[in-house]
C-alpha cells in the first residue's frame, strides 16, 4: 500500500472491461449485488428504488449551480434570498433536495475568498453540483485545506493577495456549503445563460475563480 | 507521542490539519456498481435504515488498515454489512450465502 487514503485511483486491481465485454465482478461488487437482493427479497427497500435514485444523481451536475451563481449575479433580491437560505432559494429555481441537509452559500467578495472541504470524509453540495471529484475525497485536500488553505489555492493556480480573508468552511452531514464565486469584470453586458456557462465547479468548491470570458481578458 | 496514543487521540476519518503530499486533482467517472453503491446510500438515509452519520462511523470503524486498504465505495459497502449485522437486520451468514450465489451467477453461463 504506498497511500493510505487513496479512495479510487486505481490504485488497486480490478478489471476494467470495455463496455459490452462480460468480466466477471469483483468481490466488493458482488457484495454490493448480495447486499441490495437482500435487501429488497426482505421488503426492506423497493425493486426499483436503486435505479430510481441513480436517475436522480445522474440529473445533478453542477450546471445547476452555475444557474444559482448566474441567478444571484444578476438579481440581487434573489442573491438576499440565497445567502439568508441556500437552500430555499434554491428551490425557488427548482432544485429539489433530496437529501435532508441545509445548504449555506458563502459570498466571494473583494476582501474575502471562500473554500469548501469535508475533512472527515465528502460531505458536499450534492443536490445542486452532483457527486465531488476525486481529489475532493481524498487525504491531501482534506488535511491540508484547513491549515495551508493558500498553498493548496496555490496548487490549483489560484494565488489569493495577502490582504484577502481565506475562509475555510468543513461540511458536516447535515451542513453543506457551496460558494458563491465574484462575478468577473467584463461581464456587464452578459445575459444569465451566458454567465452560467462561465462557471464551473471548481469555481462553486473555491480552488479557482470565475474566468472571464474568452476574448475579454480585461487587467 | 507513542503510535498507539496517536491512534486514539486521531481516528482514521479525523485528518484534518494533517500534512500531506500535494494535491493530486484525480477524478474518474464511478463504475456501474459504485453508482449503484452511492444510490444504495441514499437510499438507506431515506429509509431510515442508515443515515450519512452512522454510514461514517461505520467506516471509521473498520479501522485504520481497512480505511487504508479499500477503495472509497468497498469502504462504504463493509459498513453497511456491519451496520446490518450490528442492528440484527441481517446475518453475516445471510450475505456470505447471497454472494456465494450472486458468484455462481457469474460463474456459470446464463441460459
Amino acid at each position: 500500500m504506498t497511500d493510505p487514503e487513496h479512495g479510487h485511483q486505481h490504485g488497486h486491481a480490478h478489471p476494467h472491461a470495455p463496455i459490452g465485454q462480460e468480466s466477471p465482478p469483483g468481490y466488493y461488487e458482488i457484495m454490493e449485488t448480495a447486499f441490495r437482493e437482500l435487501l429488497v427479497e426482505r421488503g426492506m427497500i423497493g425493486p426499483d428504488e436503486i435505479r430510481r435514485q441513480i436517475e436522480v444523481l445522474d440529473s445533478r451536475t453542477p450546471a445547476l449551480g452555475a444557474k444559482v451563481v448566474a441567478r444571484a449575479w444578476v438579481d440581487a433580491e434573489f442573491r438576499r434570498r440565497l445567502l439568508a437560505d441556500g437552500r430555499a432559494a434554491c428551490e425557488e429555481l427548482g432544485i429539489s433536495f433530496y437529501d435532508d441537509t441545509r445548504l449555506i452559500v458563502l459570498e466571494n467578495t473583494a476582501t474575502v475568498h471562500n473554500l469548501i472541504v469535508c475533512t472527515l470524509c465528502s460531505c458536499y453540495p450534492r443536490p445542486v453540483l452532483g457527486l465531488p471529484p476525486d481529489w475532493y475525497k481524498l487525504k491531501a485536500y482534506r488535511a491540508r485545506a484547513v491549515v495551508e488553505p493558500r498553498v493548496v489555492l496555490a496548487e490549483f493556480g489560484t494565488v489569493i493577495p495577502d490582504d484577502v480573508e481565506i475562509r475555510v468552511s468543513d461540511s458536516t452531514a447535515m451542513v453543506r456549503y457551496l460558494v458563491l464565486p465574484r462575478r468577473p469584470d467584463g461581464t456587464e453586458g452578459m445575459d444569465e445563460e451566458s454567465l452560467a456557462s462561465l462557471v464551473t465547479r471548481d469555481a462553486m468548491i473555491g480552488v479557482v475563480p470565475v474566468a472571464a470570458p474568452a476574448g475579454r481578458m480585461v487587467q | 507521542m507513542s503510535g498507539g496514543e496517536q491512534l486514539v487521540r486521531r481516528l482514521p476519518n479525523d485528518i484534518g490539519g494533517l500534512s500531506a503530499g500535494p494535491i493530486e486533482r484525480v477524478e474518474h467517472d464511478l463504475e456501474p456498481w459504485e453508482k449503484r453503491c452511492h444510490a444504495l446510500a441514499d437510499v438507506l438515509d431515506f429509509r431510515k435504515i442508515i443515515n450519512t452519520e452512522e454510514k461514517r462511523r461505520g467506516v471509521e470503524a473498520l479501522g485504520s488498515e481497512m480505511v487504508g486498504a479499500l477503495g472509497y465505495y468497498e469502504r462504504w459497502i463493509v459498513a453497511f454489512s456491519n451496520i446490518l449485522f450490528q442492528k440484527g437486520l441481517l446475518t453475516p451468514e445471510d450475505l456470505a450465502r447471497k454472494m456465494d450465489e450472486v458468484a455462481a451467477r457469474h460463474a456459470t453461463p446464463q441460459p
